[in-house]
């Protein structure tokens, strides 16, 4: 790809700013592997991206971010944390309209075991970044943090298997609402033949086991690697248990109180603390770690009463784990930065051991007065 | 204008598409050579008959090369993009009878529905340090009613488009999305549909489908005419 004249004046500007910034701008290429955005984001992604495939076979794509890319090549490397690394260059995504290129600019810092502090200087960076790349541009923050929400869920004694399917709707209020109203209403009773029903009435896993694994055996799946005889068996028990329990009318106000609270940042703990006293929770561990972050970002210089804190504010993709973040400017619909907290996603890249990484993604196509420099 | 209307190419769905224009009052005069693509309407020289095969069917009518075409609902929602943007759907023939389903193993005696589903595969990663894995036959179809209608994001799509039914037991996938009509492949490999409308992605059937475009009153006439006739007699 040629860059014009202008567009490479830009890039150099943008990494001096992220190398002011302390960054170590890296080099990432366009053409990726498919697989590990697809198997980290979801197959929706895939109508979204260009993919084409090398002569072997092997699926790829054009880069449509930066984070995954960034983070195979610090596991590629196995170099040493905490790392934090910057880049600019051009995505790529599918549009029904409009263009289908666009350039982006970010910081993703790997490994700091201090989250609160990490998370506060990601934010902090992203509007140092805005401050001189758009100096004039008025900005509008807001934050969110699943954190908060797995502690509220797990305070109301909501089971492990609906925490989980929940956590993955985090971000999608009509999709949790959905999801809580099914799990309030009785459910439909399971379809199961005699025999599964008879060991499932005594309770007997054990021989639940063996008869699943006879039908896996029948069925050529034992030896196919998917879910096992054990799985299943546990699953079915765990099933049997909550086939009565519903959401109780108590606990599915106190998620829909939670998901609409909204505030300034710098009062979001004493909002969040009156709100797990009305209904008797104990959430202090994840609000101890949201004020420790509060904290972290005054210490840093960011006044935490002009950021709004939104709590149903998240992403519906698996390897965010904490910290989201979007910054708006000029009073723009889309963000011009997005941000957030992916503990999960090096282990699911493939890192021998966890890394947890936070970092900022600038959208610079929707930066007012980026692209007219000269 | 001369309207193109494409028809299926063989089998079933050729003779009863074939038999529904004719109960609706079309004779269709076929080429005397068989192996001619084309074929005429007596007494109607504004409507060409094209023989395509089903899925060239739903291709063409996505790009607009055709104007009206036969084929099954499952193709045309599967092959174009942005089908409703695109293609009109005229008439439901009563015909080519397809249900698009979610299919697991009959083992997986714990999964009845798609919360069910939601739930391991919202665990499975955990488990198998992977995603479930889905065969799909349609799989622009399976992807609304996974991701959105039922919020089951997390699974990945793999291999090929055929012998769907079969990659649970080559360990290609968990479980599958397939075409069927009765059901007994999905038996015959010990797979089961999920329960009622949570295993029904799409139930498919050969309509009348029409490229959205800009149109003459008198072409717009003709289809009217050929929708309003091949309903009566669907229904008949």
């Amino acid at each position: 790809m040629t860059l014009s004249p202008a567009r490479t004046r830009a890039r150099v500007d943008i990494e001096s700013i992220l190398e002011g910034l302390g960054a170590d701008v890296i080099h990432v290429p366009v053409i990726q592997p498919a697989d590990a955005f697809l198997d980290t984001a979801g197959e929706q992604l895939r109508r979204r991206i260009f993919l084409t495939a090398s002569e072997d076979g092997e699926t790829l794509c054009l880069r449509p971010e930066f984070t995954i890319p960034v983070c195979l090549i610090h596991i590629a490397r196995r170099a040493a944390t905490p790392a934090r690394y910057g880049y600019a260059g051009t995505v790529f995504r599918q549009r029904r309209m409009g263009a289908n290129e666009f350039g982006q600019a970010g910081i993703e810092d790997l490994g700091d075991t201090d989250h609160a502090r990490a998370d506060a200087r990601s934010l902090a960076d992203a509007l140092a970044f805005m401050a001189q790349a758009a100096p004039d541009a008025e900005l509008a923050v807001m934050l969110g943090d699943q954190a908060v929400f797995e502690a509220v869920m797990e305070a109301l004694g909501l089971p492990q298997a609906w925490r989980a399917r929940l956590l993955h709707m985090f971000g999608d209020r009509t999709r949790l609402d959905a999801a809580l109203s099914e799990l309030a209403a009785p459910r439909v009773a399971a379809n199961l033949p005699p025999q599964v029903e008879a060991l499932l009435a005594v309770g007997d896993e054990a021989a639940l086991a063996e008869l699943v694994e006879t039908e896996l055996a029948v069925a050529g799946l034992a030896a196919a690697g998917g879910r096992s005889a054990a799985e299943i068996a546990a699953r079915l028990v765990a099933r049997k248990r909550l086939a009565d329990v519903r959401l109780d009318a108590g606990a599915r106000d106190a998620l829909a109180g939670f998901l609409d609270l909204e505030c300034p940042l710098s009062e979001a703990p004493a909002r969040l603390s009156t709100f797990a006293a009305r209904h008797g929770i104990d959430i202090a561990r994840a609000l101890a770690d949201f004020s420790a972050r509060i904290e972290a970002l005054a210490a840093l210089g960011v006044d935490a009463a002009t950021i709004r804190y939104r709590a149903a504010f998240g992403r519906p993709l698996d390897y965010y784990s904490g910290l989201v973040f979007e910054v708006f400017a000029g009073g723009g619909e889309l963000p011009v930065i997005g941000g957030g907290r992916y503990d999960r996603l090096l282990s699911m890249l493939g890192a021998a051991n966890p890394v947890p990484g936070v970092g900022f993604s600038v959208w610079l196509d929707r930066l007012a007065g980026m692209e007219a420099q000269p | 204008m001369t309207l193109t209307l494409a028809l299926p190419s063989k089998g079933r769905l050729k003779d009863e598409a074939l038999a529904l224009l004719t109960r609706a009052g079309y004779t269709v005069r076929l080429p005397d050579d068989a192996r001619t693509y084309r074929a005429a309407v007596e007494g109607e020289p504004r409507l060409e008959i094209a023989f395509l095969s089903a899925s060239e069917i739903a291709r063409e009518l996505g790009a607009g090369r055709i104007d009206l075409g036969v084929t099954g609902e499952d193709l045309v929602r599967e092959d174009v993009p942005d089908s409703e943007s695109r293609v009109a759907l005229l008439v439901r023939l009563g015909f080519g009878h397809a249900d698009v389903v979610v299919a697991v193993p009959q083992a997986w005696f714990d999964v009845d529905t798609m919360a069910d589903l939601g739930e391991v595969a919202a665990g499975f990663r955990a488990h198998h340090g992977r995603g479930v894995r889905i065969a799909p036959q349609e799989w622009r179809l399976a992807n609304p009613h996974f991701s959105q209608t039922h919020g089951v994001p997390l699974y990945r799509v793999v291999g090929g488009h055929r012998a769907t039914e079969g990659a649970p037991a080559a360990g290609q996938a968990d479980l599958v999305v397939d075409i069927t009509s009765t059901g007994s492949t999905l038996r015959a490999n010990r797979l089961k549909v999920l329960a009622g409308e949570d295993g029904v992605v799409l139930r498919s059937q050969a309509c009348l489908f029409a490229a959205r475009a800009e149109r003459s009153s008198g072409d717009s006439a003709l289809i009217a005419d050929l929708a309003a006739r091949l309903e009566k007699a669907a229904a008949t």
